[in-house]
This record gives C-alpha cells, structure tokens and sequence, in this order.
C-alpha cells in the first residue's frame, strides 16, 4: 500500500466520522466544523482524479457553504423533533453502521460501473448513505439543506472521476453555494418581514 | 445578435432587475408580463438563423451562442416552445396580481423560466441537469415567501427534485461512453438505469409523487401550480432530446412498456387518492400527477401517433391547471378554507370562481366538450387497441378523479346561501379568460391541436 493509498483511506475514515457527526450531532458549531472537515476530505478525494488547482474549488466552495449557512447562526434549526435523546441518537448510529456495511459491500460492485479507486468510492457511496439518511429522517430545513450538500459531496467525487470538465465544476459548485445560500434563507424566512 | 441572448440572457436580465424594484408590485408584474409575450410573440413571427428584413433594417439571428466553450442553441424548431413557456410564463405572472402571491413570484418565476430554457438549449444537453437544479433552488424562495411559515411539501420537493441531478449527469456520462463503445451491452444497461432513476426524479413518478400534493396543499397553490407544471412541462419535453438522439433508446424493447406501467400506476394512484381526498389543494396536486400519467402513456405508444398526442396534451394541461390555480387562490384569499367542507355553498356565494375551477377539474379528468377531452379520447382509443387491460386501468384511474370532483360540486352546490358575486372585476376576466379557452379548445379541438405538434419540430427522428 502506497503513502497516497493510506491517505485516501484517511480521507474516507475522515468522511465517514464527519457524516456521522453531521448525522448526530444537534449543536449547530460541530455541524458547521464537520462540514468544513468533510470538504477537506472531498478535496483530497478528488485530487486522485482531478489537478490541484480544480480540486481545490470543491474545498473552497464548501467551506463557504459553511460559512453562509454558519452565518445565521442555526441554533435551534438543528434541534430535532424526531429521533430524539440517547435512543434516537443511538439509532441514527446504527443505521448509518448498516449504511456504512452496505457501502462497503456495494462498492465492489459500482467498480464494474464507475472505475475508480477503493476509497474513492467508498467515501462517496459513506456520504451519498450518510445524506440519504440526513434526508429521511428530518424535518428541520438546516440538516434537509446539510443532507444534500453531504449527498452532493458524495455525488461529486464519484462523479470527478469520470468528468474533468471545468464548467460542470463551476456549475456545481454555483449549486453547492445556492444550495447553503437557500437553507440560510428557509431558517430566516418565516421570521422576515413579509413581501406582499 | 443570437436567439438564446433574446430567449435566455435578456429575461434573466430583465428577472433580475425586476427583483429590485419588486417594491413596485403592478409595475413589476406588467413589465414581466409583457417581457414575456413579446418573447412570446417574437418566438411565433421571427425566424432563427436566416434573414429578417424589418424595412432597411436586416438582422440575422443566430441559433447559436457558445458559453465558456458550451453551446447554448435555440434552433428553429424550438421556436413553438420557447412561444409556449413564454405564453404560460406571462399569463401565469400576470395572473399574480390578482391571486395575490407573494412580490418575490413575478421576478423569481421569469429568473425559472429563463433557467428553463436554457437547460433545454445547452449542449451537450447533459448540462441540463445543472441548470434545472438551479431553477429549482430559485423557485423554492417563491414556494416558502418571507415572513411564512412554510411546510414539509417545500423541503420534500427540494430533496426529490435535486436527487435527479446526479442520476441524469452520470447518464450523460454513461451515454458518452456508448458513443467511445457501441458494443459494450453493459453501458446500455447502466445509462438506462440512470435515465430512469433521474426522471422518476424529475417527473415526480410513483412512488417520488408524495411532495406534489404537499406542496399545493401547503404552498400558495397559485405559485405551487406555476412551479410544479413548469417543471413537468419542461422536463417532460427535455426527455424528448433523448429519444431523439439515441436510435438505440428508441428501439429499446424495455422503454415503452415500462413507460406505460409507470404512467398507468400514475393514474391509478392518483385517481383513488383524487376519489377519497378532503382537501382541494391537493386535489389540484393529484391533478398534476394524473396529467403527468397520461403523458407518459401516450409517450409509451411510441413514436409517430405517441410522441403526437404527448405533445397535444401540453396545452390543455397548462390552460386547465392555471385556471384552476388561479380560482382556488381566489377562493382561498376570499374565504380562507383548507378543508373540504369549506367550499360547502361556493358557488351560491362565488358562482365565477366555482364554475370556473370545476371546468378546469372536468377538463383535466377529460369530460367532453373541454379542452382535456379531444386529446385523451384519442389517447384512451389508441391505448385500448395496444392494451385493454392498460386502458381499463387508465379509465378507472380517471373515473377516481372525476368521482373527487363530483364530490366536490355536490358540496359547492350545497347550503341556501343567497346568489351573489364576489369576484372583482379583474378576477373575473381572468377566470372566464381561462374557462372559455378551456371551451374553446373542447369544441374547436381541429383548430387549436394540431398546430401544438409544432413543438415536435425540434425534434428530427420523433416527427
């Protein structure tokens, strides 16, 4: 095993605790500081496919969804109704465990599809399970938004091995900003004034 | 000057001008309004890629305008489209005033349009994927306006809606490698699965329909309307470029069929949901469900008479939905109801909204004599001759439907209130604008139809 092999299955080790953190955590800074960290795993992932200075973009592109998104200071947005206490987070923990086995099965087979590296693809299928959980097991619009960008995340290194295009790199990342820009807005709008 | 600078460019400008001066609500809303229909109109008289003589003035426009090295094209074929999102565009936004939505709609709604159209002339049109996930992020600022509470249909439709970008890119991905490799049955295969994975998305098919409902029942359903047939409409024809470039898509024995199973289980659904529902905004969203249903059936009789009555249905299905939209805004602004119960005695108390709105429901369910019908009927026939047992499935799916709205006309007939009109005078030529185009389009179907297979004309292999 290389010295980049051991780096990028540190980078996957780094995706999976950061999207579980996101998964468990109800304070909005660990949140925040998760996402920032999984970017950073992102970057590196898809600096096995991509030159530096496009990789890069991912790693810039997400920390400032997280800054836009920590700028509203979320405190009560990530507070869940469902899932709640010891049990619910225990739960969540042992979902994303069962995700993590089915990632780690299915990787092998997605290789015959996208050929890519093992913990390239791993990291993408943990943060595309990861997300998908996000999403079906919340109300809140912060960890709806938060979900999607961790599927993105997943989606885009997956997708950076087969596509080296700067445009779709430019117009994900338009979208990665949208996104957190949109759960910023959702958390603030029903407290705004109304436009009528 | 090109055509995407005039159809695309100019009213993202225009959209983004008029989100600062949203302040001016009546200005706003006409200056959109007439953006649009003069895009509209210049899309119907103004030829692309030859030469206009206007006196001593020759311009040419040009289908072609390149992008960071992308291609936006809007050929000459794709002029009845551009006519037809603009048309529905601008008499959606103008509309807006008087089913008072929220000021961000009118530039929003231009802004998704403009986007909308650009996902349909971007080539390779895989970028397209891109381009309808920011329509959808621009439009859930419309569906969730300031100072609302919003519910779970908004956030429903945010995560299905963009769960169809990563399938349809990594289609286009799988469809470039048939191209390096024709002989690779497996890529087949894998671009199949993502297509169909990405516009189960995108068309909100069972069992990703639940968010539509939600959406109109808890959104202001003049605005959930405008998005949610947006969308379809556009996605729905976007699909076409599939069918159109890919032989091997065309010929597949796998895709029709499950086209019709998926549209069949659609009405189905739709239908007894429709039959046993207790709220009238989503009744309008199980509407949306059916229509996308029977879409997709007559895109499953294949190419010729199919992808014919698939383009037919475009223009009732807009009519009927807006109209609709639009008296159930009225209704709900005049007597704030949500329940069934509620529009117990409307048509005593508001006769112009009630009629109006059940025309729109009949024409949707395809009862004679209104716009839905002509084209259903030929449908539900052409389906009957392939498959009896599909077309059974598909009349009781509407049957459902119709059983929903003879409910509700029972009970908007019901109570002694005494006869009076509510409506503004605005509100009622609006109403009875959309109703007598309903009409008309029902009685006159020769006249209208068949120039609507004109939005084919893009389209080289699906004439």
């Amino acid at each position: 095993m290389t010295l980049m092999d051991v780096l990028s299955y540190a980078a996957f080790a780094l995706l999976l605790g950061t999207s579980i953190t996101l998964l468990l955590s109800q304070n909005w800074r660990w949140s925040i500081i998760a996402l920032a960290l999984q970017y950073l795993g992102v970057f590196w992932l898809v600096m096995i496919s991509w030159p530096v200075g496009l990789s890069v973009v991912k790693l810039v592109t997400g920390w400032m969804a997280g800054a836009l998104i920590g700028a509203s200071q979320p405190a009560e947005e990530l507070q869940d109704r469902t899932f709640t206490g010891i049990p619910g987070m225990l739960f969540r923990l042992a979902v994303a465990l069962i995700g993590l086995i089915l990632a780690v099965t299915a990787a092998g087979r997605l290789n015959e599809w996208i050929p890519a590296a093992r913990p390239v693809l791993l990291g993408a299928l943990v943060l595309i399970g990861n997300g998908l959980l996000q999403l079906g097991m919340t109300t809140r619009p912060l960890r709806v938004v938060l979900g999607l960008l961790t599927v993105f995340a997943g989606f885009e290194i997956l997708y950076s091995t087969v596509e080296q295009s700067v445009l779709v790199a430019g117009l994900l990342s338009i979208i990665t900003l949208g996104l957190a820009l949109l759960g910023s807005y959702l958390m603030a709008a029903p407290e705004m004034e109304a436009e009528e | 000057m090109s055509a995407p600078l005039l159809w695309i460019l100019l009213p993202l400008v225009v959209a983004v001008a008029l989100f600062f001066l949203r302040a001016r609500g009546a200005l706003v809303t006409i200056l959109a309004a007439i953006t649009c229909f003069v895009l509209a109109a210049l899309a119907l008289l103004v030829p692309v890629a030859s030469l206009v003589e206007i006196g001593p003035i020759k311009i040419e426009i040009a289908d072609t305008l390149v992008v960071l090295g992308r291609r936006l094209v809007l050929a000459n074929g794709m002029r009845s489209f551009l006519a037809l999102i603009y048309i529905m565009a601008g008499f959606w936004l103008l509309g807006s005033r008087v089913a008072q939505v929220s000021r961000l709609f009118v530039p929003f709604g231009l802004l998704m349009a403009a986007l909308l159209v650009a996902a349909v002339a971007v080539q390779p049109f895989l970028y397209a994927a891109l381009l309808i996930q920011m329509a959808v992020l621009v439009s859930a600022p419309m569906l969730a306006p300031p100072g609302t509470p919003f519910g779970q249909g908004v956030l429903r439709y945010l995560i299905f809606q963009s769960l169809a970008m990563p399938f349809i890119l990594l289609a286009g991905w799988s469809l470039a490698s048939i191209e390096g490799n024709p002989s690779n049955q497996a890529l087949y295969t894998q671009a199949q699965v993502f297509l169909a994975l990405g516009f189960a998305f995108w068309w909100a098919v069972f069992p990703f329909y639940t968010w539509i409902p939600l959406l109109t029942e808890q959104s202001h359903p003049y605005v959930a309307g405008f998005v949610v047939t947006m969308l379809s409409t556009v996605t729905l024809f976007f699909s076409l470029n599939y069918l159109d470039a890919f032989a091997w898509l065309r010929s597949s024995e796998q895709l029709f069929p499950a086209l019709r199973l998926v549209g069949l289980i659609m009405v189905s659904t739709a239908g007894a949901w429709a039959a046993f529902q207790r709220n009238q905004a989503r009744l309008m969203g199980y509407a949306a469900i059916l229509e996308t249903g029977f879409a997709l059936m007559a895109l499953s009789l294949g190419v010729g008479q199919g992808v014919s009555l698939f383009a037919q249905l475009f223009v009732p299905r807009i009519v009927a939905l807006a109209t609709w939209a639009l008296a159930l805004s009225i209704s709900q602004r005049q007597a704030g109801f949500r329940g069934f119960q509620d529009v117990r005695g409307l048509l005593r108390r508001s006769p112009v909204v009630a009629v109006t709105w059940m025309l729109a429901y009949f024409s949707l369910g395809g009862l004679p004599l209104l716009a839905g019908f002509p084209v259903r009927l030929v449908l539900l026939e052409t389906l009957a001759s392939q498959s009896t047992g599909a077309a059974l499935w598909a009349l009781a799916g509407s049957l459902g439907y119709l059983i929903g709205g003879l409910r509700a006309l029972a009970l908007m007939a019901a109570g002694d209130d005494p006869w009076q009109v509510r409506e503004s005078i605005p509100h009622i030529i609006m109403l009875v604008t959309g109703a007598l185009v309903l009409f008309l389009i029902g009685v006159l179907p020769g006249l209208f139809l068949p120039g609507t297979t004109s939005l084919l004309d893009a389209f080289l292999h699906l004439r």
